[in-house]
Order: structure tokens, then C-alpha cells, then sequence
């Protein structure tokens, strides 16, 4: 004998239960479609990025020397990417086991910011009307101490923004500090050959010296840094 | 007839007026600059376990000092102490660049910026990497001062090169960015210390360091009498004053 209001219960039962499987239901389909819609966004495979041969200026503490060595490189479009990407593989490279130039593992390179030269800043220009976005309008401005201007049309400078981690780090000695910058405007050199200047800074901040030898405050030219053994005599 | 003579003597065009060439500026022909390099809590590469290399460029320093007064140089030392300390200022580190100016204050005939390393072997020579240019302006940028300097500088790093050649010490001899070279306004050559052989400990070797100083001593007995410094040209105000009446 079944009660009414047992019957009723069992109904009502019945009921809560397919109204959460409906929920259930429309919940679950409600998030595969917001997971499709985000994986719609992200490529499905890895870039087919067809890799270039790039040129490393490789240092060898032991002569002194400095050798130009083939790689092949996936390298981003954007030139600044590109120097980055560069210098990372550079001290990657060093940082192998039975590196001829050993140094410290870890990223040594924050970011590199391309420049035209020469290099001028902006000032506000209060007697042009403001931007479209209501900003003030600006002009630029020469440095007062201007450095040289580019050799090439589209002439840049390179201003290469190190982690004090990686400074901090680094072998001193006059040499081996000197050879870990020649290698790094050797590379930008043999690879983006707009770049006509490199300037150093550490964590954003102008730094003397690498080590406590090599300068890190000059403007070094870009050039072929390649060179033979050092003048043994 | 003496007429067409006289006429005959005159030049056909006037003599050729040759600009005054700038004097040279000023030259202490007896006074070398040592600046040990590092010092206090600097206390630059770690040669071996046991050696800073403010240590090793400090005692050189005191060997090159001795070795140059017995020769008749004034010697002028950047730091005597383990810590560099700025003049007149107790307590306060004597920076690159104090060390710069006190080495173009005293207009000497050589700087020499000694340094140490435990990496290769014998005496590594640099001197500037700035391209050279003929002539001191009466305002140097200070951070390319020394590239008037540049080939007085290359003569000196040759001679001293030539000179511990001949005392059978190993040489490398090339060009570097250190600081605070670029800034000094004298023939200024850094000479960084490496051990004789394999044996890192053997910087230390008075006899070795000996030899070294007294290789560079008599080279610079040699280069304090052939020193020519660059010239100097006028302030603008100096020239206007001139051009004047």
C-alpha cells in the first residue's frame, strides 16, 4: 500500500531530478562552448616558423678570440624581438657545460629597445591643437650633447637593457668582460645590420663598468668583432 | 735695368700663409700615475682561493713606486691604502672618475691602470679602443677625453710591450673599453697581471712581479724623454682675443 503523499514525494523526487540533470546538461554545454570559443583564439599546432641561418660571434677566453659560427634560428619578425632572441642564444650558448667563454646560466637580457638615429625626445608643443585622444601634442627635441648620426639611412642604435642578475654574476677581468660585449655588438652586427650604435644599461640604469673593468657606459659602433687570436708575443 | 732687375727678383705670387700650428699642452715629463685598481670593499676578480686582485695591483703599485722614484719620477698613486678613499673626504670611496681627474691633474707622461687576472698568462697591455682624433679641444667630452691621447698611448703600450719582451715575461698586448681609460687625458695604458704559468698562486711570486716592474720602470725612463703630447687648440674665446687687433 502506497501512501498519496509518499507518491507525491517520489514525483516530486523524480522531478527535482530531471530538472538538475537539465541544469547538469545545459551548464556542461554552456562551458564547451566557452572553452571552444577560447581555443578558437590560440593556434591550434606550433608556428610553422621556417628557421634562418644567423651568425654568432662565439668569444674564446683562452686566445682572446672572438669567431663568427653558423646557427640555424626560428627568429620573430619584429626587430627587436629579433635582437633579443639573438642575445639570448648567444648566452645560452655560453652558458653550456664546456662553453670556451663559461657564463652564468639564466636570462641575461631584459629587453632590447631599437632607436632611429639620431636619437631625439619630445616636448610639448603648446601651440599645436592636442592629439585626437586629447593628448597634448609634442615635438621632438635634439639632445644637447648629440652623439653621432646614422652612417646609413635607417641608422639605429640598440640599447640593450641587461639584468643585474646576470652582471652581477659575470667573470671579472679585463678581457673576459671585454670579450662577452664585443661578442654581443659582433652578433647584432653580423645579424641586423641597421644597427649602427649599442649602448648598455643594467636593470634600466646606466652601469660604469661589466665587471669592474669593461665600460658599460660607452656608445660602442656596431662592427665586425671577429678577430684572430689575441698578439701573443 | 735695376728696375726689370728688381721686378725680376719679385715673387710671382705671394708666399703661401701657413696657419700657426697649436701649441702642445702642458706635460709633467717627470710624473707617472699608478692607479691600483679596486680597493675596499672592491675587491675585484678572486685569483686562485685565496687572492683579491685589489691586493695584487697594490702590491705592483708599491713595487712600480719604488722602482720610479729611484729613477727620478714624482709618482702619483691613486690609492696607498686597501681602501680608495677620495681626498679630503674621509670615508668616501674614490670613484672611477676621481680617479680619472686625479690622473689629469697631474698632466703626467704615462697613467698606468694596474689590474690582475688569473686567466692567461704574463702582462695583457690594453690601451683605448676610441678612434683617435689630432688634437686636443680646449672641452673634452668627458667620457672620450683620451681620444686625443690615443697614439701616445699606442706608442707607450708598444714600448712597454718591447720592454718585457725583453725581459722574457709573457705579453699580450690589444685594445679595451676599461674605465676609466676613456676619460684620462695622458698616454694611459692598462696593465693587468696575469700569472707566469699555470700556477695561479704564482702572482703572488715577489721575484715575478719584480721582474715586471722593472721591465715597465725602464721603459718609462725611456718614454718620459720622447713623450711629445698632442696639441691643444684654442678656446673660442682664446681665438677671438687673438683674431683681434
Amino acid at each position: 500500500m502506497i501512501y498519496k503523499h509518499q507518491r507525491i514525494v517520489f514525483w516530486c523526487l523524480v522531478g527535482c531530478i530531471l530538472l538538475m540533470a537539465t541544469l547538469l546538461f545545459l551548464e556542461r554545454q554552456r562551458g564547451r562552448e566557452r572553452i571552444l570559443s577560447i581555443a578558437t583564439q590560440m593556434p591550434m599546432d606550433a608556428v610553422a616558423a621556417s628557421t634562418e641561418p644567423v651568425t654568432l660571434d662565439l668569444a674564446n677566453d683562452a686566445d682572446g678570440s672572438i669567431s663568427g659560427q653558423q646557427r640555424q634560428m626560428a627568429l620573430p619578425v619584429d626587430s627587436n624581438a629579433r635582437a633579443r632572441a639573438l642575445l639570448d642564444q648567444l648566452v645560452a650558448e655560453y652558458a653550456l657545460p664546456g662553453s670556451a667563454h663559461p657564463l652564468p646560466q639564466g636570462s641575461a637580457v631584459a629587453e632590447v629597445f631599437l632607436l632611429p638615429l639620431p636619437v631625439v625626445g619630445y616636448t610639448v608643443n603648446p601651440a599645436a591643437p592636442p592629439l585626437e585622444d586629447g593628448s597634448p601634442a609634442t615635438s621632438p627635441v635634439a639632445s644637447a650633447t648629440p652623439g653621432p648620426g646614422p652612417v646609413n639611412p635607417g641608422g639605429e642604435l640598440a640599447v640593450i637593457d641587461l639584468r643585474s642578475s646576470f652582471v652581477n654574476q659575470h667573470p671579472a677581468g679585463v678581457e673576459v668582460e671585454s670579450l662577452t660585449l664585443l661578442s654581443i655588438v659582433g652578433t647584432l652586427h653580423a645579424n641586423l645590420p641597421q644597427i649602427e650604435q649599442v649602448r648598455f644599461l643594467v636593470d634600466g640604469q646606466p652601469r660604469e663598468t661589466l665587471a669592474g673593468h669593461a665600460d658599460l657606459l660607452r656608445t660602442y659602433p656596431s662592427r665586425d668583432t671577429a678577430t684572430p687570436p689575441a698578439a701573443q708575443h | 735695368m735695376l728696375a726689370a732687375t728688381c721686378l725680376g727678383q719679385t715673387p710671382a705670387s705671394p708666399p703661401a700663409q701657413t696657419a700657426p700650428q697649436p701649441a702642445p699642452g702642458p706635460l709633467n715629463r717627470s710624473v707617472i700615475v699608478l692607479d691600483a685598481a679596486h680597493g675596499g670593499v672592491d675587491g675585484g676578480s678572486r685569483i686562485g682561493d685565496s687572492t683579491l686582485e685589489k691586493d695584487v695591483t697594490l702590491a705592483l703599485a708599491f713595487r712600480l713606486r719604488s722602482l720610479l722614484a729611484a729613477r727620478g719620477f714624482t709618482v702619483v698613486m691613486t690609492r696607498e691604502n686597501d681602501a680608495a678613499l677620495r681626498p679630503g673626504a674621509p670615508g668616501t670611496a674614490l670613484t672611477l672618475d676621481d680617479r680619472a681627474g686625479i690622473a689629469n691633474h697631474a698632466r703626467a707622461a704615462a697613467c698606468l691602470l694596474l689590474h690582475a687576472t688569473g686567466t692567461g698568462q704574463g702582462v695583457h697591455l690594453y690601451s683605448s679602443e676610441l678612434d683617435a682624433v689630432p688634437a686636443e679641444a680646449a672641452v673634452l667630452p668627458w667620457l672620450t677625453a683620451q681620444a686625443a691621447w690615443v697614439a701616445q698611448s699606442a706608442q707607450l703600450e708598444a714600448g712597454l710591450g718591447a720592454a718585457l719582451k725583453r725581459a722574457g715575461v709573457p705579453l699580450v698586448s690589444s685594445r679595451a673599453s676599461v674605465r676609466p681609460v676613456d676619460s684620462m687625458t695622458c698616454p694611459a695604458i692598462v696593465v693587468e697581471l696575469a700569472p707566469e704559468d699555470d700556477d695561479r698562486a704564482g702572482i703572488n711570486d715577489t721575484d715575478y712581479q719584480q721582474r715586471v716592474a722593472e721591465a715597465i720602470a725602464g721603459a718609462l725612463v725611456f718614454w718620459s724623454r720622447q713623450v711629445q703630447p698632442p696639441p691643444r687648440l684654442p678656446s673660442d674665446r682664446a681665438a677671438a682675443a687673438g683674431a683681434q687687433p
